[in-house]
């Protein structure tokens, strides 16, 4: 069974009276009766030094009559006294108390020095006890004998056990009126502590409305006759003023406990008013239990504005793409962003807490560590750009770790910034292809420029010897070759010089319809001889743009010509035309049931010199000069292998090109 | 820890305990009859119980010691309690040296026929001394001697030389008689009389009381002696007599003469004992020097028969 603190104040309280009381008993009733031993003896002593000082008169005249008085004076005295006798300076019985004669043995059983006080010496008679006393009878340093005195030490026995037993009832009584006073003063002791108790609990509970100390019977508004209503103090009989803050009084010091109680001591109020130590506890822990529900209320209201804040902050990394982290100085991560949850396929419960070795494979764990070290040992932040494997493959990020500082010396962590730069990466590359494509195209356009006059030279004059020569000769086969393998080479150079975009530019308004139209009737007979068909569907309104018609004619040249060396023969090709999205823009499809093109190869195909073809049959430059055409009227063009049109008929290619109109735009805007 | 408290506890329950005294055993049924036996060969030597027997003893102890030594006789010396008392045992033999004032002598000279043998010298350097009457200082109604009438006087004795006789003898020739006080009391009780008429005096019981020389300075350790003033002086008269009662052996009175004269103040040991007893010197004396004092009690009218 478990004690409460009443029973175990009042179990210590009566046990250290009770221990207190055994200890006084047997200590200092055995003191006492030492004490009380000790002055029987000193009496005895007394008794016997008064008795011979008045003795000497006596001894001197021989005057037994009053040596008798005074012996039997004396044995008389107290009941105490069992004998008195005087012996003479050679020992022998001069007058005693004695009514039957003098018991012989008494002479010598105890004696007195000269120069001693007094001799005591405890006699047993066989029925008694005696204290025996010796005092020298002694005038002007002469002794005339010796006075003996016999005290019964039962007698003293008697006189001590009444003395105990008087201290034994006097402590018991002390011990009871002790644990009464005790028990009166406790109970209201017990019964505060108990409430401050049920205070405290109510308190843990959440409740911190609560009311531990007494009604006050003064206030401060009476004392100080003060009518302040607004003083938080007034009329608030729960709590004492000195534990409020804001009280209105001109002798009260601004601030909260601390800083005023000082001051507030020394106020009437506070002489007045203050309790003990328990009320004062109470008081105390009832305004600490007001402090302390208005700083949960403010620390609520700030920790909504910071889980505000933080939701807001959380939100804003998340909805940043870059993927942002926060280690700590031993490389375990703090924060994370969704972006980088995403780009490890991992919650941010999954990550938080872990280091790169649990994240990442071993090599880039070692090279973050080996990177993240470095960071925290030199403060100096990183920038870099890493290849990592990604989900879809290798991944190009570009990489910002900046060390956290808390104090000048101190490096908290580091932040670490990255952004998925893949997409930049594949532009760079291709505007660095580009770029080199741009030179090459000048490079070949001036070439192509100082080569096309020679071969028109050539040309001419191998035209000029055809005519010289017989037909039937080997000459004339001769001069033919070359005259075709001129017209190639002008053709190659013509190309170069499309693809340079150095040829100049006819913008027009046409219909591409009719742009269409007739580069099919250019290609349509000598598709038809290798059976080749071409089925076309026209938007029903005129496709009228903004452009120049020769080379668009020249890009619908291309596609055709590529269909048919895809088809080779027996097979068709299907032209749509009509509006795209918009009004504003035309949407053309040119699509065939040839061959098709292979995954790896339809990434290159708008490569400059990139043909499947034969030597004889492709420059490689068809595509390109297409695709820059296409660029120059600000259009797109796109190639899907097999068609997306969903036509099962072989493999197929499908090329749509989509071009600006161009009408609102004033002559001369395109691109170029 | 437990055991310290089971150690303090039995410490307190059993350190009270104490072992009790051994006890001498005594058989009081063996008992006597106490019977005191009379010492043969004892010479009793007393001095008049003037004073109280503790200084009787303390002036006459030495002395006794010295005569014993020089006379090889055993001397004791016993405290009568009354001068009557002192002047029978004398009478009964139970006293054969007699120290006492003149008048006692005269009495006991004519009573049982003691002899004087020696007298003493005064520390005065006298062989004679005085009576004195003496009054509080601060009774203005007593300036001289003739202002004694109607007043209440204490005496130290009847039988008293210069605590009565003497200063009586003095009154008398100054006109003054036993009528014209209005009371005469004598020092009550036994011994130690000078000091009861100095101490009634001082207490304002009496207003005259009458001491012999010298007794001032016995009471100064008692009172405060300026409050008392002496209001006149006796003549002086023979001092105080060794005398032997009648029959004592004179070979006895011899070796005491013979002692006494040895007695020198300018020896060391002399004069403690001589200081003691409050004389210088002890001279040889007869009976006859003792005659004014005789002829001084007939004037009053004292009889030496009372």
């Amino acid at each position: 069974m478990k004690l409460g603190f009443r029973s175990k104040i009042y179990l210590g309280f009566f046990s250290l009276l009770l221990i207190q009381g055994l200890v006084i008993f047997l200590w200092v009733s055995q003191v006492m009766k030492d004490s009380m031993l000790e002055e029987i003896k000193n009496r005895g002593v007394s008794i016997g030094v008064s008795l011979s000082a008045r003795m000497v008169e006596p001894m001197l005249a021989m005057d037994f009559l009053r040596m008798k008085v005074l012996v039997d004076e004396t044995v008389q005295l107290d009941n105490g006294i069992f004998y008195t006798f005087v012996l003479d300076e050679k020992g022998n019985p001069l007058i005693h108390t004695f009514k039957h004669g003098f018991p012989v043995e008494l002479k010598t059983a105890n004696t007195v020095q000269d120069g001693q006080k007094g001799s005591m010496q405890l006699l047993d008679t066989g029925d008694q006890l005696i204290f025996d006393y010796a005092v020298p009878v002694i005038i002007n340093d002469n002794r005339l004998g010796t006075l003996r005195l016999g005290l019964f030490q039962t007698q003293a026995e008697k006189m001590v056990n009444k003395i105990m037993f008087t201290t034994i009832v006097t402590i018991i009584f002390a011990i009871l009126m002790a644990g009464i006073v005790g028990t009166l003063l406790l109970k209201p002791v017990t019964k505060s502590i108990k409430k401050l108790h049920d205070s405290s609990e109510q308190a843990l509970r959440g409740d911190l409305d609560v009311r531990t100390a007494p009604m006050l019977k003064k206030n401060c508004w009476d004392i100080m006759q003060c009518s302040q209503k607004e003083c938080p103090a007034y009329e608030n009989q729960c709590h004492r003023c000195w534990y409020m803050a804001g009280t209105l009084c001109t002798s009260c010091v601004e601030g909260e406990y601390a800083k005023r109680i000082d001051s507030c001591q020394q106020c009437q109020v506070y002489k007045q008013c203050s309790g003990d130590e328990i009320q004062s506890l109470a008081e105390s822990f009832d305004a600490m239990t007001l402090s302390l529900k208005g700083n949960l209320s403010d620390l609520k209201t700030a920790e909504s504005i910071l889980n505000e804040q933080k939701a807001l902050l959380q939100t804003i990394l998340d909805a940043i793409p870059d993927f942002i982290s926060l280690q700590d100085n031993e490389g375990c991560y703090v924060s994370v962003n969704r972006a980088f949850c995403e780009m490890l396929n991992k919650n941010k419960e999954e990550i938080i807490g872990k280091a790169n070795g649990d994240l990442f494979s071993k090599t880039l764990a070692e090279m973050f560590n080996k990177e993240d070290k470095s960071i925290l040992e030199t403060r100096i932040p990183l920038v870099k750009e890493n290849r990592v494997p990604g989900l879809k493959g290798l991944k190009w990020l570009h990489v910002v770790k900046i060390p956290v500082l808390e104090t000048k010396n101190y490096v908290k962590g580091l932040v670490c910034s990255g952004r998925d730069i893949t997409k930049l990466k594949a532009v760079q590359e291709q505007l660095t292809q580009s770029q080199k494509m741009e030179s090459v195209g000048r490079l070949a356009a001036g070439v192509a420029h100082e080569i096309n006059t020679p071969l028109g030279i050539i040309l001419g004059y191998a035209q000029l010897l055809l005519e010289d020569v017989e037909k039937d000769g080997q000459m004339y086969e001769d001069v033919a070759t070359i005259a075709k393998q001129t017209k190639l080479c002008s053709k190659i150079v013509a190309d170069l010089l499309n693809f340079s975009r150095s040829s100049q530019k006819n913008i027009t308004k046409f219909n591409i319809n009719e742009a269409i139209k007739e580069v099919l009737s250019m290609v349509e007979h000598t598709f038809s001889l290798n059976h080749v068909i071409v089925k076309h569907e026209y938007d029903k309104n005129p496709l009228l743009m903004q452009g120049d018609k020769e080379k668009l004619k020249q890009v619908f040249i291309n596609l055709l010509n590529n269909a048919f060396d895809a088809i080779k023969e027996n097979g068709s090709i299907f032209i749509n035309s009509g509006f795209g999205k918009t009004q504003s823009e035309i949407k053309i499809s040119i699509s065939d049931t040839g061959c098709g093109i292979s995954k790896d190869n339809i990434k290159k195909i708008f490569e400059p010199f990139y043909t499947t073809k034969g030597p004889d049959q492709g420059t490689g430059l068809g595509l390109s000069v297409t695709f820059g055409i296409i660029k120059e009227h600000n259009g797109t063009i796109n190639v899907y292998s097999p068609p997306l049109s969903g036509k099962k008929e072989g493999n197929g290619t499908q090329f749509i090109v989509v071009l600006p109109t161009g009408l609102n735009m004033k002559k001369g805007e395109l691109n170029g | 820890m437990k055991y310290g408290w089971v150690f303090l506890l039995c410490f307190l329950l059993f350190s009270g305990c104490g072992e009790n005294e051994s006890a001498i055993k005594v058989d009081l049924t063996e008992r006597e009859q106490v019977i005191l036996k009379e010492e043969h060969g004892v010479i009793t030597y007393a001095y008049l119980p003037q004073y109280s027997h503790t200084i009787s003893h303390f002036r006459h102890h030495s002395l006794i010691q010295y005569l014993r030594k020089e006379t090889g006789l055993n001397i004791k010396q016993i405290f009568p309690d009354t001068f009557d008392e002192h002047m029978k045992m004398v009478g009964q033999e139970k006293i054969d040296i007699s120290y006492s004032n003149p008048f006692i002598y005269i009495k006991i000279a004519h009573r049982y026929g003691a002899k004087a043998f020696a007298r003493i010298v005064e520390m005065t350097g006298k062989d004679k001394f005085r009576g004195q009457i003496i009054c509080r200082a601060d009774n203005s109604s007593i300036k001289n001697i003739y202002d004694c009438r109607n007043k209440r006087w204490i005496a130290v004795d009847s039988t008293s030389a210069g605590g009565y006789l003497y200063p009586l003898g003095h009154f008398i020739d100054h006109g003054i008689t036993k009528k014209d006080f209005k009371e005469i009391a004598f020092a009550p009780g036994p011994g130690g009389k000078q000091e009861k008429v100095v101490l009634s005096v001082y207490a304002g019981k009496y207003d005259i009381g009458t001491i012999r020389e010298g007794t001032l300075d016995v009471v100064s350790d008692k009172i405060n002696i300026n409050k008392i003033k002496v209001v006149s002086m006796s003549n002086p008269y023979p001092g105080w007599v060794y005398a032997a009662r009648k029959n004592l052996d004179k070979k006895i009175v011899e070796k005491l003469n013979q002692a006494f004269r040895k007695l020198d103040f300018n020896n060391k040991e002399h004069r403690e004992i001589l200081e003691a007893a409050s004389f210088i010197k002890v001279i040889n004396s007869v009976d006859k020097d003792f005659d004014p004092v005789r002829q001084l009690a007939e004037r009053v009218g004292m009889s030496l028969e009372e």
